[in-house]
């Protein structure tokens, strides 16, 4: 078994905070890794990190091998690693399908004098994108499809919001997914939906998924192996048995309790 | 009672100070030049009885309190229509007044609009005091008729508001209509007196009963085939429609001209070049989402260009010689160079600002636009531009022994560029191009995480639309046949921006209309120029806080809103924030209970 | 649906999508700008001669700059201050200044035909300049309240369009009003002729361009760091929405704002058109826009930025035109002042946007 990602004494800081404080992680081919921590502990900045968004101070982080660091946010998705966002950023105004078409932006390549010509190539190409996008929503089933595809993203309810933003992240013909938080304020049936999507990720579209996330029953459901957090530090690692009885997570967990 | 009667006052005061600014910036006198209807009614008068009406409208509207709307009704926007008329009537009679008792000539010593003929104007000609009781008695009637609009009836409102417009519109066409019906031998005395040039009052009545007409026909239609489209299985007839306007439209641009005369087209031309330069200026901001200042700088690139690239003659003391750099290019092989610089130019600009946040983006735009004019202007570069004489002799554009310099001709090539710049805009907005500027518009950190290379396709925005201005550029070199820096300040920037913001940002058709409104109404009414400046200011302000999507908006970006999910969605919403604060709560709790579980 | 994905995705980045093209193209660019700064000057220090300027020229054009740099940074303020709170450009502050000197020019060009302004030159300077601040105070209030207000909280270049649209539009009412004619700003006879501070010849205006300006400057400062109204401007500047709820009224923080920003402005009006002698509609837009350069130079947001970027971009332009254009033969270099002040601001944006005293904040997304 290869790792398709690898993150290597990762460190960012903001000012004197650290966020992240030489973070050591490594995701294996069609596997499913979740990350856990309490708040603060840097997930979403790892995440931030990893996909170009903010430049890492140290360390080095490799995507099959190659290391990505300093590659632009498109470079880093173009090259196979789709994200979402912990708060739902979607383009608001543009439709449904729009959201997931602009997905396949950087596996398509038509440019200006193709569409002032409508050339045959880029008519082609735009019916290939469409029906791609409309394949990546159609993972959701019924929940993203018919006349919901032509309605502007905003007027949908908040778990297809969160849908849409996985959607269009599938729709970027990822290879690994990095999912931030999905099941963050979804109610329990659809929490419960949304974890037998994550592992369809895996079993069927063969996707490496590493998620973020906070409802341990998920946790404990989807994933093939745990990291936790805090500090910006891997303070344990193994399967969610291992993890969830190493005494230091445990303290991690009660100790911000006792603070908060 | 007491609401009623302070809101009025509240919207009189302003009301008032609206009138005393119009008056004492000269635009009451100077638009009562123009007459619109019969001898009496001028634009001028039109624009006294607007704030008045305007503001007993306001007093009188609904309000939101508390989230419930709170409407008047008949008799109390009544009296708050009636209050706020009289107090705008009052303020602009005590100021009348006051400008009487300190002596016309003092006044006028400053303020340097305030004349007699003002005075005359705000008085109807019968001296101070008979003025000061047609000035309240009138406000109060037009406020009575602001108050109690909103009492009548929507299908009887509608059409007379429309056939009020109608007939001012056709006022302000004097010069169009008249010219057109006598090319059609159309007798048309009873339309327009050839005296004052205006609307006479039968035909004033006739256009009015007309449209009103039409309109209440067709706002009941429209009710009708709303309610019938209801039913499934009813095919649409839209599509037709549009499809005849659309043919209609691009009749009425062939044939228009050709009808109405040479100002006509002159003016168009000239809307013709501001379509051009918008249409770059809507791929910049409009579709990619960047405040784009410098537009102006493009436009003076393209003329120059193409200037000095078909032979264009410098003007100094010992009279015409050719500039340091010049060539004698063909005038459409010349625009295929024209096109090039101004895509580089616009990319080069772009290219080391792009990560610069949006507003500081405007002003290096706006710095850029500032340093073109004052170069062209230098003694440095004036071997090259002419400085402030700039070039003479701009060759014509001749294609099959056709001179465009003729008003007529240039405005059917302007047309030809036009509906090019037309057709691209309107393909990129739909195309992968066009979905990742949407994208980069809508959240550029987004777009970026999502795939799109943001900063190839901030330079693809600015470089297509420096070229369509500088096609602009080089069509209004031929249009006036000289090229000076004056017509290429930052003004023209700012006149774009108010034709795109106003039209709609991102609507190509808004982009038209914008450019004949604000263009092509004031170059028809020489009224109007004068205060262009002055109303351009005012409507980019007005618009952004009353109307930001624009007259004609962009589809996307006045998506209807679909009311049943959006409710859905704020239960939803509200839920959500209840069980992630109880979540937060139990987090650590929950936590540790499941990792205690686990083992 | 994977196997889409397994052939689009093989391709790899080449090693041209790798190079880091912005900072090579901000190198040549400051490795060009540098170069012609150096040569260019070395040119005009070099010159002959007779075709030199003499050490009083130079001199001269200092004391020129750090005056009129003492207006720029007036103005500045307004943009500053305005720009920490409300993170808006505010495009329409020229006007407000230029507001100022034509309201008092009235009173200036009445009080010299009476007589007045020569025997009391220094009360009637100091009621012009009362004056202009009422009328620049005036309409920097009407402007927050009727344009920027009801945009609060919009997407940034919505009230940016605003208020350029607000810039035409009162430049135009000055001009209907007013009248489009340029005219002569009177000046006290007393304030005419030069006082030799040590050992350096400044015309008095100069000098009390300065002394004003200082004034202003500490008042502000103090205003800005004893007061309770400047530590609720100072919390309103971090975060406005924090100070709100700590019980601070942002909307009256903001108003106080505007009117201190108008206060400097008109004090600056009434400066520049005595240093200059003329006033128009029009005047507003080249020192807006130069003061605006002033405020990110030195760091928007920042006091003590304001002034240094202003007495910086008043040098420059005072100097800078003669000693680097002079020397490689370009004419009547004074022409393109401007285009040295703009080039400075597109410098600064690049290079430093946060400016020299600035946090950095313009490279935050």
């Amino acid at each position: 078994m290869t790792s398709v990602l690898e993150v290597e004494g990762l460190v960012k800081h903001f000012g004197g905070l650290y966020a992240l404080g030489g973070l050591d992680l490594h995701v294996d081919e069609g596997e499913i890794v979740s990350v856990i921590g309490p708040n603060g502990a840097g997930k979403s900045t790892l995440f931030n990190v990893v996909t170009g968004l903010y430049p890492p101070d140290e360390g080095d982080i490799r995507f099959q091998g190659d290391s990505i660091v300093g590659l632009r946010p498109n470079q880093v998705t173009k090259l196979g690693i789709a994200r979402t966002f912990q708060n739902v950023h979607l383009f608001p105004n543009m439709t449904v399908l729009e959201n997931a078409m602009v997905g396949q932006h950087c596996r398509t390549r038509s440019g200006v004098f193709g569409a002032i010509l409508q050339l045959p190539s880029t008519r082609r190409e735009e019916q290939r994108i469409r029906e791609r996008s409309k394949q990546a929503l159609g993972f959701f089933g019924p929940r993203l499809a018919g006349y919901r595809q032509d309605q502007p993203a905003f007027v949908l309810s908040y778990a297809n919001r969160r849908r849409l933003e996985m959607a269009r992240a599938l729709a970027t013909d990822p290879k690994v997914i990095l999912l931030d938080e999905p099941t963050a304020g979804m109610n329990p049936r659809e929490t419960l939906e949304l974890r037998d999507h994550i592992v369809r990720m895996r079993d069927e579209l063969q996707l490496t998924v590493l998620v973020i996330e906070h409802d341990m029953r998920v946790v404990k459901g989807v994933s093939d192996r745990v990291v936790a957090c805090d500090y910006g530090r891997k303070i344990a690692e193994g399967t969610y048995e291992e993890v969830a009885n190493d005494p230091q997570v445990v303290e991690a967990y009660l100790g911000t309790k006792a603070a908060g | 009672m007491g609401t009623p009667i302070r809101r009025g006052v509240e919207a009189g005061l302003i009301g008032g100070l609206v009138l005393v600014y119009l008056a004492m910036v000269g635009m009451i006198t100077k638009f009562d030049e123009l007459v619109l209807i019969g001898t009496q009614v001028t634009l001028g008068l039109v624009l006294l009885a607007l704030p008045p009406l305007g503001a007993a409208l306001a007093a009188a509207r609904p309000r939101v309190v508390g989230g419930r709307v709170d409407r008047l009704g008949p008799l109390e926007g009544l009296t708050a229509g009636v209050t706020a008329g009289a107090i705008t009537g009052g303020v602009i009679a005590a100021w009348l007044v006051v400008v009487d008792r300190i002596g016309i000539d003092r006044v006028r010593s400053v303020f340097i609009a305030v004349s007699p003929a003002l005075v005359d104007v705000l008085t109807f000609g019968r001296g101070i005091a008979g003025g000061v009781a047609i000035l309240i008695v009138g406000g109060s009637a037009l406020g009575a008729l602001g108050g109690a609009w909103r009492s009548l009836r929507f299908g009887l409102r509608r059409p007379v508001a429309i056939g009020v417009g109608v007939v001012l519109l056709m006022g302000m066409l004097q010069r169009i209509v008249p010219t057109i019906l006598d090319e059609l031998n159309i007798e048309r005395d009873w339309l327009y007196s050839k005296v004052t040039r205006g609307l006479t009052w039968m035909g004033a009545t006739i256009v009015f009963v007309v449209a009103a007409a039409t309109a209440a026909f067709w706002i009941d239609r429209r009710e009708r085939t709303a309610a019938a489209r209801a039913e499934p299985g009813r095919a649409d007839t839209r599509g037709i429609a549009r499809t005849v306007g659309l043919v209609a439209i691009v009749a009425a641009a062939i044939v228009l001209p050709h009808l109405a005369g040479s100002i006509v087209s002159e003016i168009l031309g000239t809307v013709g070049v501001y379509v051009l330069l918008a249409l770059g200026l809507n791929v910049v901001t409009g579709y990619g989402g960047m405040l784009h200042l410098g537009i102006s700088a493009f436009f003076l690139i393209g003329a120059y260009a193409s200037a000095l690239l078909t032979g264009a003659n410098l003007v100094t003391a010992f009279g015409l010689v050719a500039p340091r750099f010049s060539a004698n290019l063909n005038f459409y092989v010349a625009l295929v160079v024209v096109v090039i610089i101004g895509a580089i130019v616009g990319a080069l600009l772009a290219a080391p600002v792009l990560r610069l946040r949006g507003d500081y983006l405007a002003i290096v735009t706006l710095a850029f636009a500032s340093i073109a004019v004052i170069l062209a202007t230098s003694n440095w570069l004036q071997p090259i531009t002419g400085g402030p004489q700039g070039l003479r002799d701009v060759t014509d554009a001749p294609l099959f022994g056709i001179s465009f310099q003729d008003p007529q001709n240039f405005y059917y090539l302007v047309l030809f560029f036009c509906s090019i710049a037309v057709y691209i805009s309107w393909r990129l907005a739909w195309s992968r191009t066009g979905r990742a500027w949407n994208a980069m518009r809508e959240d550029e950190q987004v777009a970026d995480a999502m795939g799109v290379n943001t900063s190839r396709y901030k330079l693809l925005g600015f470089a297509i639309g420096g070229a369509m201005a500088a096609v602009g550029g080089a069509l209004f070199s031929v249009k006036v046949g000289t090229v000076q820096p004056g017509s290429f300040e930052i003004l023209v920037s700012i006149t774009v921006l108010a034709v795109v913001i106003l039209g709609g940002l991102g609507s190509v058709p808004g982009v038209v209309v914008g450019a004949l409104v604000l263009l092509g109404l004031p170059g028809l009414l020489s009224q109007l120029e004068e205060y262009r400046l002055l109303i351009y200011g005012g409507a980019l302000v007005a618009i952004m806080i009353l109307r930001p999507q624009g007259l004609i908006p962009n589809v996307r970006r006045s998506r209807e809103l679909q009311e049943e999910e959006r409710t859905q969605d704020a239960w939803q919403e509200i839920f959500a924030q209840k069980e992630q604060a109880a979540a937060e709560q139990a987090d650590a709790a929950t936590a540790a209970a499941t990792l205690e579980e686990g083992s | 649906m994977a196997e889409v994905g397994g052939a689009a995705r093989g391709r790899a980045l080449g090693r041209l999508e790798r190079l880091p093209i912005r900072r090579i193209v901000l190198i040549a660019l400051s490795a060009g700008v540098l170069g012609a700064v150096v040569y260019g000057s070395y040119k005009t220090l070099t010159l002959p001669e007779g075709q030199a300027y003499s050490a009083s020229a130079w001199r001269d054009f200092i004391v020129l700059g750090v005056a009129q740099g003492a207006v720029y940074a007036l103005i500045a303020l307004g943009y500053t201050l305005v720009y920490g709170i409300l993170r808006m450009i505010n495009f329409a502050h020229g006007e407000v200044f230029m507001a100022g000197a034509f309201a008092s020019f009235f009173f200036a060009d009445a009080w010299k035909q009476s007589g007045f302004m020569d025997d009391q030159p220094w009360l009637s300077v100091a009621l012009l300049v009362v004056i202009a601040m009422a009328v620049s105070v005036m309409v920097a209030v009407l402007l927050e309240r009727v344009a920027y207000r009801p945009l609060r909280g919009a997407p940034r270049l919505i009230p940016l369009i605003t208020a350029i649209g607000a810039s035409l539009f009162l430049q135009n009412t000055f001009r209907g009003l007013f009248g489009s004619q340029t005219r002569g700003y009177p000046k006290p006879t007393g304030l005419e002729g030069t006082w030799t501070i040590l050992g350096i010849p400044m015309q008095k205006v100069q000098v009390l361009v300065l002394v004003v300006a200082v004034v202003a400057m500490v008042a502000l400062t103090l205003f800005v760091a004893r007061t309770t109204t400047g530590r609720s401007m100072r919390a309103a500047a971090e975060d406005a929405e924090i100070a709100s709820l700590m019980g601070i009224n942002v909307d009256r923080v903001i108003v106080t704002t505007f009117v201190i920003g108008g206060m400097l402005a008109g004090v600056a009006g009434v400066l520049f058109a005595l240093t200059f002698g003329n006033i128009s509609y029009f005047m507003g837009f080249a020192p807006g826009i130069t003061a605006f350069t002033a405020a990110v130079l030195g760091g928007i947001g920042s006091i003590s930025g304001a002034a240094i970027g202003g007495l910086t971009i008043g040098i420059l332009q005072s100097v800078g035109p003669a000693l680097l254009l002079t020397g490689v033969d370009v004419p009547s270099p004074f022409q393109l002042k401007d285009v040295v002040t703009f080039l400075i601001l597109i410098l600064v944006l690049l290079f430093r946007p946060g400016g020299i005293l600035g946090t950095g904040e313009a490279e935050k997304v």
